[in-house]
Protein backbone atom coordinates (compact mmCIF):
# COMPACT_ATOMS: atom_id res chain seq x y z
CA UNK A 1 0.00 0.00 0.00
CA UNK A 2 3.12 2.41 0.69
CA UNK A 3 4.55 1.36 -2.28
CA UNK A 4 1.81 2.14 -4.55
CA UNK A 5 0.96 5.47 -2.84
CA UNK A 6 5.15 6.21 -3.30
CA UNK A 7 4.93 5.45 -6.86
CA UNK A 8 1.75 6.99 -7.85
CA UNK A 9 3.04 10.24 -5.90
CA UNK A 10 6.54 9.98 -7.90
CA UNK A 11 4.98 9.45 -11.51
CA UNK A 12 2.81 12.49 -10.80
CA UNK A 13 5.64 14.94 -9.55
CA UNK A 14 7.54 13.13 -12.30
CA UNK A 15 5.45 14.05 -15.00
CA UNK A 16 5.32 17.57 -13.82
CA UNK A 17 8.88 17.53 -13.81
CA UNK A 18 8.90 16.74 -17.33
CA UNK A 19 6.35 19.10 -18.20
CA UNK A 20 8.26 22.11 -17.04
CA UNK A 21 11.21 20.96 -18.77
CA UNK A 22 9.71 20.77 -21.99
CA UNK A 23 8.37 24.37 -21.44
CA UNK A 24 11.95 25.85 -20.59
CA UNK A 25 12.80 27.73 -23.15
CA UNK A 26 16.37 27.60 -25.23
CA UNK A 27 16.93 31.12 -26.42
CA UNK A 28 20.32 32.37 -26.37
CA UNK A 29 20.83 34.46 -22.86
CA UNK A 30 22.62 37.86 -22.70
CA UNK A 31 25.05 37.01 -19.99
CA UNK A 32 26.69 34.03 -21.23
CA UNK A 33 27.04 35.24 -24.88
CA UNK A 34 28.69 37.87 -22.84
CA UNK A 35 30.87 35.46 -20.89
CA UNK A 36 31.84 33.72 -23.81
CA UNK A 37 32.20 36.78 -26.35
CA UNK A 38 34.00 39.05 -24.06
CA UNK A 39 35.39 36.78 -20.89
CA UNK A 40 38.63 35.67 -21.77
CA UNK A 41 39.47 39.24 -22.52
CA UNK A 42 38.06 40.56 -19.28
CA UNK A 43 39.66 38.38 -17.04
CA UNK A 44 42.51 36.83 -18.87
CA UNK A 45 41.85 33.38 -18.06
CA UNK A 46 41.34 31.30 -20.88
CA UNK A 47 39.23 28.55 -18.80
CA UNK A 48 35.48 30.54 -18.94
CA UNK A 49 34.33 27.95 -15.98
CA UNK A 50 37.06 29.13 -13.98
CA UNK A 51 36.68 32.73 -14.96
CA UNK A 52 32.90 32.82 -13.83
CA UNK A 53 33.87 30.59 -10.93
CA UNK A 54 36.79 32.27 -9.66
CA UNK A 55 36.49 36.38 -10.61
CA UNK A 56 32.22 36.92 -11.68
CA UNK A 57 30.53 34.89 -9.05
CA UNK A 58 33.90 34.40 -6.60
CA UNK A 59 31.89 35.21 -4.02
CA UNK A 60 29.67 31.99 -4.58
CA UNK A 61 32.48 30.34 -4.74
CA UNK A 62 33.33 31.64 -1.18
CA UNK A 63 30.33 30.50 0.25
CA UNK A 64 30.56 26.90 -1.28
CA UNK A 65 34.49 26.32 -0.10
CA UNK A 66 32.82 27.29 2.88
CA UNK A 67 30.34 24.92 3.19
CA UNK A 68 33.36 21.69 2.36
CA UNK A 69 34.79 23.76 5.72
CA UNK A 70 31.36 23.27 7.56
CA UNK A 71 30.91 19.97 6.73
CA UNK A 72 35.04 18.49 7.17
CA UNK A 73 34.73 20.06 10.91
CA UNK A 74 31.30 18.97 11.51
CA UNK A 75 32.64 15.35 10.97
CA UNK A 76 35.52 15.98 12.82
CA UNK A 77 33.10 16.94 15.62
CA UNK A 78 30.12 14.09 15.18
CA UNK A 79 32.67 10.88 14.49
CA UNK A 80 34.20 9.60 17.68
CA UNK A 81 37.82 10.04 17.66
CA UNK A 82 39.00 7.37 18.89
CA UNK A 83 41.72 5.70 16.62
CA UNK A 84 41.20 2.14 15.86
CA UNK A 85 40.80 1.02 12.48
CA UNK A 86 37.59 0.15 10.30
CA UNK A 87 39.84 -1.63 7.57
CA UNK A 88 42.21 -4.40 9.63
CA UNK A 89 42.64 -6.81 7.00
CA UNK A 90 46.48 -6.35 5.21
CA UNK A 91 47.02 -5.64 1.79
CA UNK A 92 49.80 -7.17 0.77
CA UNK A 93 53.18 -6.42 -0.45
CA UNK A 94 51.94 -5.81 -4.11
CA UNK A 95 49.33 -3.13 -3.31
CA UNK A 96 51.68 -1.14 -0.47
CA UNK A 97 54.29 -0.98 -3.48
CA UNK A 98 52.17 -0.08 -5.70
CA UNK A 99 50.56 2.57 -3.87
CA UNK A 100 53.70 3.71 -2.58
CA UNK A 101 55.09 4.40 -6.53
CA UNK A 102 51.83 5.84 -7.83
CA UNK A 103 52.00 8.85 -4.87
CA UNK A 104 54.34 11.14 -6.39
CA UNK A 105 52.55 11.03 -9.66
CA UNK A 106 49.23 11.76 -7.99
CA UNK A 107 50.81 14.67 -6.14
CA UNK A 108 52.28 15.62 -9.57
CA UNK A 109 49.05 15.61 -11.97
CA UNK A 110 46.84 17.57 -8.83
CA UNK A 111 49.80 20.31 -8.32
CA UNK A 112 49.42 20.49 -12.42
CA UNK A 113 45.72 20.64 -12.08
CA UNK A 114 45.13 23.31 -9.41
CA UNK A 115 48.06 25.23 -10.82
CA UNK A 116 46.94 25.22 -14.23
CA UNK A 117 43.09 26.11 -13.71
CA UNK A 118 43.14 29.43 -15.52
CA UNK A 119 44.40 28.11 -18.82
CA UNK A 120 43.32 24.46 -18.93
CA UNK A 121 40.52 22.05 -17.71
CA UNK A 122 41.05 22.00 -14.46
CA UNK A 123 41.05 23.81 -10.88
CA UNK A 124 41.00 24.18 -7.50
CA UNK A 125 38.25 21.85 -6.18
CA UNK A 126 39.14 19.37 -9.12
CA UNK A 127 43.00 18.98 -8.39
CA UNK A 128 42.30 18.99 -4.45
CA UNK A 129 40.34 16.27 -4.83
CA UNK A 130 43.35 14.25 -6.72
CA UNK A 131 45.64 15.72 -3.70
CA UNK A 132 42.91 14.18 -1.26
CA UNK A 133 43.17 10.71 -2.97
CA UNK A 134 46.65 10.54 -1.92
CA UNK A 135 45.87 10.78 1.35
CA UNK A 136 42.84 8.28 1.23
CA UNK A 137 45.24 5.54 -0.60
CA UNK A 138 47.35 5.90 2.38
CA UNK A 139 44.45 4.91 4.64
CA UNK A 140 43.01 2.66 2.92
CA UNK A 141 46.16 0.62 2.22
CA UNK A 142 48.51 1.17 5.59
CA UNK A 143 45.86 1.82 7.92
CA UNK A 144 44.63 5.34 9.80
CA UNK A 145 47.37 5.08 12.13
CA UNK A 146 50.42 5.16 9.65
CA UNK A 147 48.34 7.69 7.52
CA UNK A 148 47.82 9.86 10.82
CA UNK A 149 51.57 9.58 11.46
CA UNK A 150 52.58 10.27 7.98
CA UNK A 151 50.34 13.27 7.66
CA UNK A 152 49.53 14.55 11.05
CA UNK A 153 46.06 16.09 11.41
CA UNK A 154 47.29 18.81 12.78
CA UNK A 155 48.77 19.59 9.44
CA UNK A 156 46.07 18.68 7.71
CA UNK A 157 43.08 21.45 9.82
CA UNK A 158 46.23 23.81 9.55
CA UNK A 159 46.15 23.25 5.51
CA UNK A 160 42.54 23.83 5.82
CA UNK A 161 42.27 27.14 8.12
CA UNK A 162 45.30 28.49 6.07
CA UNK A 163 43.09 27.86 2.58
CA UNK A 164 39.73 29.21 3.97
CA UNK A 165 41.93 32.61 5.62
CA UNK A 166 44.02 33.43 2.34
CA UNK A 167 40.73 32.95 0.59
CA UNK A 168 39.34 35.80 2.33
CA UNK A 169 42.59 37.94 2.58
CA UNK A 170 42.79 37.67 -1.60
CA UNK A 171 39.55 38.95 -1.60
CA UNK A 172 41.09 42.26 0.15
CA UNK A 173 42.76 43.00 -2.91
CA UNK A 174 40.18 44.03 -4.77
CA UNK A 175 38.66 46.13 -2.43
CA UNK A 176 42.60 48.35 -2.14
CA UNK A 177 42.90 48.05 -5.31
CA UNK A 178 39.30 50.12 -5.96
CA UNK A 179 36.67 47.43 -6.97
CA UNK A 180 34.39 45.21 -4.56
CA UNK A 181 35.43 42.32 -2.28
CA UNK A 182 36.61 39.88 -4.46
CA UNK A 183 36.68 41.79 -7.48
CA UNK A 184 39.42 40.88 -10.43
CA UNK A 185 38.46 41.98 -13.47
CA UNK A 186 36.68 45.04 -12.21
CA UNK A 187 39.75 46.19 -10.29
CA UNK A 188 42.87 48.27 -11.27
CA UNK A 189 44.89 44.81 -10.74
CA UNK A 190 47.63 44.16 -13.29
CA UNK A 191 46.06 41.33 -14.91
CA UNK A 192 49.21 40.33 -17.05
CA UNK A 193 49.50 38.45 -20.49
CA UNK A 194 46.18 35.62 -21.36
CA UNK A 195 47.37 32.25 -21.42
CA UNK A 196 50.42 32.42 -19.25
CA UNK A 197 50.25 30.54 -16.09
CA UNK A 198 50.74 33.74 -13.56
CA UNK A 199 48.07 35.85 -15.19
CA UNK A 200 44.93 36.72 -14.68
CA UNK A 201 45.37 38.43 -11.45
CA UNK A 202 44.13 37.01 -8.08
CA UNK A 203 42.38 33.74 -10.24
CA UNK A 204 45.92 31.47 -9.72
CA UNK A 205 46.05 32.06 -5.80
CA UNK A 206 42.84 31.63 -5.21
CA UNK A 207 42.55 28.24 -6.90
CA UNK A 208 45.63 27.49 -5.09
CA UNK A 209 43.68 28.68 -1.20
CA UNK A 210 40.71 26.54 -2.61
CA UNK A 211 42.76 23.20 -3.48
CA UNK A 212 44.90 23.25 -0.36
CA UNK A 213 41.61 23.44 1.25
CA UNK A 214 39.65 21.04 -0.42
CA UNK A 215 42.47 18.16 -0.15
CA UNK A 216 42.51 19.22 3.70
CA UNK A 217 38.66 19.33 3.99
CA UNK A 218 37.98 16.04 2.05
CA UNK A 219 41.20 13.71 3.92
CA UNK A 220 39.47 15.12 7.49
CA UNK A 221 36.31 13.89 6.24
CA UNK A 222 37.46 10.29 5.10
CA UNK A 223 39.80 10.56 8.02
CA UNK A 224 37.03 10.94 10.61
CA UNK A 225 34.50 8.47 8.84
CA UNK A 226 36.51 5.49 8.69
CA UNK A 227 37.40 5.60 12.75
CA UNK A 228 35.49 3.40 15.12
CA UNK A 229 34.80 3.31 18.78
CA UNK B 1 16.82 16.60 -26.06
CA UNK B 2 12.80 15.58 -25.63
CA UNK B 3 14.87 11.78 -24.51
CA UNK B 4 16.99 13.12 -22.29
CA UNK B 5 14.74 15.25 -20.46
CA UNK B 6 12.49 12.11 -20.30
CA UNK B 7 15.91 10.59 -18.47
CA UNK B 8 16.31 12.99 -16.00
CA UNK B 9 12.95 13.10 -14.97
CA UNK B 10 12.77 9.26 -14.51
CA UNK B 11 16.17 9.10 -12.70
CA UNK B 12 14.45 12.44 -10.12
CA UNK B 13 11.24 9.89 -10.03
CA UNK B 14 13.86 6.86 -9.21
CA UNK B 15 15.39 8.40 -6.42
CA UNK B 16 12.56 10.00 -5.23
CA UNK B 17 10.82 6.30 -5.09
CA UNK B 18 14.03 4.79 -3.18
CA UNK B 19 13.52 7.64 -0.54
CA UNK B 20 9.96 7.05 0.43
CA UNK B 21 9.76 3.53 -0.28
CA UNK B 22 13.08 1.87 1.58
CA UNK B 23 13.48 1.21 5.01
CA UNK B 24 16.98 1.29 5.29
CA UNK B 25 19.04 4.33 6.03
CA UNK B 26 21.87 4.11 3.76
CA UNK B 27 19.52 3.20 0.86
CA UNK B 28 18.09 6.65 1.45
CA UNK B 29 21.49 7.82 0.97
CA UNK B 30 21.69 6.66 -1.92
CA UNK B 31 18.60 7.98 -3.38
CA UNK B 32 19.28 11.15 -2.56
CA UNK B 33 22.67 10.85 -4.42
CA UNK B 34 20.38 9.64 -7.49
CA UNK B 35 18.45 12.81 -7.27
CA UNK B 36 21.73 15.17 -7.30
CA UNK B 37 22.93 13.41 -10.43
CA UNK B 38 19.68 14.06 -12.31
CA UNK B 39 19.82 17.68 -11.48
CA UNK B 40 23.70 18.03 -12.65
CA UNK B 41 22.43 15.88 -15.73
CA UNK B 42 19.89 18.75 -15.89
CA UNK B 43 22.17 21.62 -15.85
CA UNK B 44 24.59 20.20 -18.51
CA UNK B 45 21.53 19.23 -20.62
CA UNK B 46 20.64 22.82 -20.43
CA UNK B 47 24.51 24.54 -21.25
CA UNK B 48 24.44 22.21 -24.40
CA UNK B 49 24.57 23.57 -28.05
CA UNK B 50 24.56 21.15 -30.85
CA UNK B 51 28.11 21.84 -32.70
CA UNK B 52 29.59 23.40 -29.50
CA UNK B 53 33.21 23.28 -27.88
CA UNK B 54 34.49 23.44 -24.76
CA UNK B 55 34.14 26.79 -22.94
CA UNK B 56 38.15 26.52 -23.00
CA UNK B 57 39.59 29.00 -25.58
CA UNK B 58 42.68 29.01 -27.28
CA UNK B 59 45.25 32.05 -26.36
CA UNK B 60 44.86 33.56 -30.10
CA UNK B 61 41.78 35.33 -30.80
CA UNK B 62 38.64 33.35 -31.22
CA UNK B 63 39.17 30.08 -32.73
CA UNK B 64 35.69 28.32 -32.14
CA UNK B 65 32.59 29.90 -33.43
CA UNK B 66 30.43 27.96 -31.20
CA UNK B 67 30.52 27.38 -27.33
CA UNK B 68 28.60 25.97 -24.85
CA UNK B 69 27.58 27.88 -22.07
CA UNK B 70 29.47 28.01 -19.23
CA UNK B 71 27.50 28.91 -16.43
CA UNK B 72 25.57 25.82 -15.80
CA UNK B 73 28.97 24.35 -15.88
CA UNK B 74 30.31 26.88 -13.10
CA UNK B 75 26.57 26.20 -11.09
CA UNK B 76 26.92 22.23 -11.60
CA UNK B 77 30.48 22.11 -10.16
CA UNK B 78 28.83 24.17 -6.97
CA UNK B 79 26.15 21.32 -6.88
CA UNK B 80 28.78 18.82 -6.98
CA UNK B 81 30.70 20.34 -4.32
CA UNK B 82 27.23 20.81 -2.15
CA UNK B 83 26.83 16.95 -3.10
CA UNK B 84 29.99 15.69 -1.48
CA UNK B 85 29.27 17.53 1.37
CA UNK B 86 25.81 16.81 2.52
CA UNK B 87 26.41 12.84 1.50
CA UNK B 88 29.48 12.94 3.97
CA UNK B 89 27.41 14.22 6.84
CA UNK B 90 24.33 12.35 5.85
CA UNK B 91 27.05 9.07 6.27
CA UNK B 92 28.43 10.56 9.70
CA UNK B 93 24.64 10.88 10.84
CA UNK B 94 23.91 7.19 9.90
CA UNK B 95 27.10 5.97 11.40
CA UNK B 96 26.31 8.21 14.95
CA UNK B 97 22.33 6.40 14.80
CA UNK B 98 24.04 3.16 13.88
CA UNK B 99 26.21 3.30 17.21
CA UNK B 100 22.83 4.38 19.14
CA UNK B 101 20.41 2.11 18.00
CA UNK B 102 22.10 -1.07 16.76
CA UNK B 103 19.98 -0.62 13.61
CA UNK B 104 20.16 1.16 10.00
CA UNK B 105 16.37 0.22 9.40
CA UNK B 106 14.18 3.06 10.36
CA UNK B 107 10.92 1.07 11.48
CA UNK B 108 13.12 -1.10 13.52
CA UNK B 109 14.23 2.83 15.59
CA UNK B 110 11.15 4.13 15.86
CA UNK B 111 10.09 1.00 17.34
CA UNK B 112 12.61 1.48 20.21
CA UNK B 113 11.55 4.87 21.13
CA UNK B 114 8.47 3.57 21.74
Amino acid sequence: MRKFASLIIVVLLSGLLLMTFLSLSTADYDLSEHYINHGAEETKALNLVTAILFDYRAFDTLGEATVVFAVASTIAFLVPKRTASMISARFSIIMQQTTSLLIPFLFMIGAYIIAYGHISPGGGFAGGVILAVITILITVTFGIRYSDRQVRPEIKSFMESFGAMGFVLLGFIGIVLGGNFLANANSTLDLGVKGELISSGIIPHINLMTGLKVAAGLSIMFNSLIKEE
Amino acid sequence: MEQTFLAIAVLFGLGLYIILTHQNLIKIAMGIGVMESAIILLFIILSYRPGGTAPILDADAQAYDLIVDPIPQALSLTAIVIGAGTTALMLALIIKIYNRYNTLYIDEIKKLKG
